[in-house]
């Protein structure tokens, strides 16, 4: 079975707790196993979100992920980034998994710092990045995320 | 025991915080304008027993006088803080194994 790891950043933009759970019902439906590593109060938000744990089967502590982190050990490494250390984890990630296949799904209100980050992950990575000004709603977030996911489903 | 920065960081007081809730690429430019010496490693390497975060090339500054290194210390709320500590020379050899590229002063 393929397995996919999501990368939460802090936990603070509203937008980015339901477009985990969705990314992951999304990602089970294309037959990845799905893994959502995050900090210990992003990984609350989705206990409280999915108590059953009907859509998020595996979570784990980003920390402890990353130092246990070894090449090829993920088919698609997805993360969300809405600040720069999100930027820094990402890259991070992909390099020690020397993953072929990615996706960074960007999120700002400041166009400038969405820009910016844009800039900072294609300088350094070459994965498919879906970006949209937002903070509270995910929608537009969804509507680019929905079209790229169809591309990787294909 | 092996060195670990995040034990260290915990339960000593021995080290300065020389910029906090940063950008890393802020954080990069001022271990360059610091530190005597700099060396680059890979994202992800492990440096004084943790995982160091960032763009590659990540900069590790080291000032053999002084027998401290400065590096960029990121968490995923708090963003990128420099940091100055003591380390013994053996550390400073570890770190110099895994650099990508030569001195770049």
């Amino acid at each position: 079975m393929k397995k996919a790891l999501i990368l939460l950043g802090c936990p603070e933009a509203p937008a980015q707790t339901p477009m985990a759970v969705y990314a992951t019902y999304k990602l089970t439906g294309l037959g990845y196993e799905v893994t959502v590593a995050s900090t210990p109060s992003a990984m609350k938000l989705l206990e409280v979100t999915d108590p059953l744990k009907y859509y998020i089967k595996n979570k784990i502590d980003i920390e402890t992920c990353l130092n246990n982190l070894v090449e090829n050990s993920f088919d698609f490494l997805l993360g969300f980034v809405h600040k720069d250390a999100a930027v820094s984890y990402f890259v991070t990630f992909y390099h020690i998994l020397n993953i072929k296949s990615s996706m960074a799904v960007v999120f700002e209100r400041d166009a400038e710092l969405l820009k910016k980050f844009i800039e900072d992950l294609n300088e350094s990575t070459e994965t498919t990045i879906v970006s949209a000004r937002a903070y509270h709603n995910p929608t537009p977030l969804k509507v680019k995320f929905d079209r790229a996911i169809k591309q990787l489903g294909e | 025991m092996s060195f670990c920065l995040d034990t260290y960081l915990q339960e000593s007081e021995n080290y300065e915080i020389l910029i906090s809730k940063a950008g890393f690429k802020e954080s990069k430019k001022f271990i360059e304008d610091h530190a005597p010496q700099v060396v680059y490693v890979d994202a992800g390497a492990k440096i004084l027993g943790v995982r160091i975060i960032g763009i590659p090339p990540v900069p590790i500054g080291i000032n053999e006088d002084k027998d401290t290194v400065t590096l960029s210390y990121t968490k995923p709320c708090y963003g990128t803080a420099v940091i100055e500590l003591p380390v013994k020379k053996e550390e400073i050899k570890n770190i110099r194994s895994l650099a990508i590229n030569p001195y770049k002063k």
